[in-house]
């Protein structure tokens, strides 16, 4: 299960992946090779249906791995089980498009409720844990609100929030500032990068958002199933302007 | 849900419309549920009064005796021979018949239970029946069952404002002795007790000596099995011998054989069961189905098919025990309503509680487990 490059947190090669059958059958990914170090902040772009998303799901152990190799904190998820991929993802902290909190619960209870995962953090601990981290996402104050009582960048707050209480060993996002405002948009990766940084943990995070590419110390675009280029991030800058660049979806013609 | 958050209730309450409607599918079962197998255990508990106030401990009838209104006649002399046995301490013979009740109020006839008893000694085992012994013994007179359905007229009420109560009986002109506590049943509408001398001039058909039921009542601590069978031998096969449960038991067999009431309310307890089924499973169902991309999420976090099975199954638990609650309340009331106007003995039974706890659960865990499947189709990979 180890895998031989026991450093990396995450390393794939040789990754074909396809939809359907037969005729029908899509190939969404092409001989993709990656590897993410520790504590690395990685973005992965591309215009849509680039392969982006695909590419999270099966480092997620979301989707089944077809073919290739991909190590994942030290799970092989060639043939793995279910069993296998549910300890896999327990390690691993989600951001999602939208904040997809649940709406029946506070903010607090959303984060807490992360430690049921945890047999062997007490209800206490839990609560401890949950305050302190929603106290440093700014949201001390309304912890006990309902979440349609935040605004949609307080939702993601929370969202951050509920993936990083957990301690996990890599965090995943997908587009998370794509349903908020420029300035929300901003305070929220500000927020994920100084919080893994804090915590050393690695982020990979599928984004569009050409306003947020500063906080990564690595941008990898995919295109049309490839990896096509990889370049160094200006990470150094924790509270990087967004560079006046425009918020334009596709951004295929932006080269580095 | 180590945590400690009662995740389950707080999303059942999230959506009030639909908590409500959901409690209220279950109470509306729920209430079903007692009210039919109420009425069941009623009706047959009604039908065997008569049988359970028998002043001994074994009972003879015709061998080809059926019920109460299917009736064989005997000689009592049959009877005669047990008087000799050591064994015995009393025989008692009682006559029976459906008699015509003229209510003296609106002058309508009426079919009525008379029962023929000795006046020397209680045949039956009903409160205050042995002070009326003596005035039963007059000729004309009779005692009326209390609790007979009010179609006989207000005879209760007469008695109470202490007026004479006089009316026809068979058309022969009777006079009221007093009330008893007897009991209508499914089968039976009221009942009259009168003596032995003035049921045969009631029924001048009918001869003296050729009775419908013999008591027999053993000196106490005589093994009633060992008697019953040294009785059959003395008797023959004319008549059968028969314990006071086998007695009740065979009119209990009438009815549950011959007439449809068994089925009738067992499948009404059956559909009560069903309604509360189909409206958890749709209301979960539905639930289960808007919240998909919830449990999806939760999924992908890494919470197992267990979490999400006991989300919803604590879901389907607490639906049973708010339904149950207010519908057998709802229940307590209506068998209080229905226990005055149709005299039956409805009672909220502990042992019928229990096993109704027990069917809302089990409805309530059905339906939750069907509306479970469900979230088979929540795919984690779908939330990206």
């Amino acid at each position: 299960m180890k895998t031989d490059d026991s450093k990396a947190v995450i390393t794939g090669a040789g990754i074909n992946f396809s939809f359907g059958q037969g005729e029908l059958r899509k190939q969404i990914l092409f001989d993709v090779e990656l590897a993410i170090q520790p504590g690395e902040i990685v973005l992965l772009t591309g215009p849509s249906g680039s392969g982006k998303t695909t590419l999270l799901t099966l480092i997620a152990g979301l989707r089944k791995l077809q073919e290739g190799r991909l190590d994942v904190l030290g799970h092989s998820l060639h043939n793995a089980s279910q069993t296998d991929l549910l300890k896999l993802r327990r390690k691993i902290g989600f951001i999602f498009q939208a904040h997809n909190l649940l709406p029946y619960l506070t903010a607090l209870q959303n984060v807490q409720v992360m430690f049921d995962l945890q047999p062997g953090v007490t209800i206490k601990e839990g609560r401890e844990r949950a305050t302190r981290i929603l106290q440093q996402v700014g949201l001390g104050e309304r912890m006990n609100y309902h979440v349609s009582r935040l605004s949609g960048g307080q939702k993601q707050r929370v969202a951050i929030a509920r993936a990083l209480v957990g301690r996990p060993e890599l965090v995943l996002a997908d587009e998370p500032t794509a349903a908020l405002d420029g300035t929300s948009g901003r305070e929220v990766v500000n927020l994920l990068q100084s919080l893994a940084r804090e915590q050393k943990r690695p982020i990979l995070m599928v984004t569009h958002d050409v306003r947020v590419l500063d906080i990564a110390d690595r941008i990898i675009e995919m295109q049309d199933g490839h990896l096509t280029a990889s370049s160094r991030g200006s990470s150094s800058a924790e509270n990087h302007p967004a560079k006046g660049v425009q918020n334009e979806s596709d951004i295929a013609a932006v080269t580095f | 849900m180590s945590q400690g958050i009662p995740l389950s209730w707080l999303q059942l309450k999230h959506e009030k419309m639909k908590l409500f409607a959901a409690v209220a599918g279950v109470m509306v079962s729920v209430v079903l549920m007692w009210m039919q197998l109420g009425l069941m255990k009623a009706l047959f508990a009604s039908a065997v009064v008569f049988h359970g106030s028998m002043n001994g401990e074994l009972v003879i009838v015709h061998s080809q005796y059926e019920h109460l209104l299917h009736s064989k006649v005997f000689s009592s002399r049959l009877l005669y021979r047990l008087r000799g046995s050591p064994d015995v301490s009393d025989v008692f013979s009682i006559y029976l018949s459906p008699g015509e009740w003229k209510n003296p109020w609106n002058g309508e006839m009426r079919s009525i239970q008379c029962y023929g008893i000795e006046t020397d000694n209680a045949s039956l085992k009903l409160p205050g029946i042995e002070r009326h012994l003596q005035q039963l013994r007059n000729t004309d007179v009779f005692l009326y069952d209390r609790m007979a359905r009010p179609r006989f007229g207000d005879v209760v009420g007469a008695v109470e404002r202490r007026e004479p109560v006089e009316l026809e009986l068979n058309r022969r002109r009777m006079s009221l002795a007093g009330v008893v506590d007897l009991g209508a049943s499914f089968g039976v509408d009221g009942n009259v007790l009168v003596s032995h001398a003035n049921f045969l001039r009631l029924f001048s058909e009918r001869k003296s000596g050729e009775i419908d039921v013999g008591v027999v009542k053993l000196v106490p601590g005589i093994s009633v099995v060992s008697a019953q069978q040294q009785f059959q031998k003395v008797l023959g096969k004319e008549v059968q011998v028969l314990t006071v449960d086998q007695f009740k038991e065979l009119e209990l067999i009438y009815w549950r054989s011959a007439t449809p009431i068994g089925i009738i309310f067992t499948a009404g307890t059956v559909v009560g069961f069903f309604i509360g089924f189909i409206v958890v499973y749709q209301i979960l169902y539905t639930d289960v189905t808007n919240h998909l991309p919830q449990y999806a999420t939760m999924k992908a976090m890494g919470f197992s098919d267990g979490y999400l099975y006991q989300l919803v199954l604590g879901q389907s638990v607490q639906l049973a025990t708010m339904g149950f609650i207010p519908g057998s309340l709802i229940a307590a009331a209506m068998y209080a309503g229905l226990r005055k106007v149709t005299q039956l003995p409805l009672y909220m039974e502990p042992m019928r509680g229990v096993f109704l706890i027990f069917a809302t659960i089990l409805m309530c865990t059905f339906s939750g487990m069907l509306a479970v499947r469900k979230l088979r189709s929540a795919d984690p990979a779908d939330v990206f």
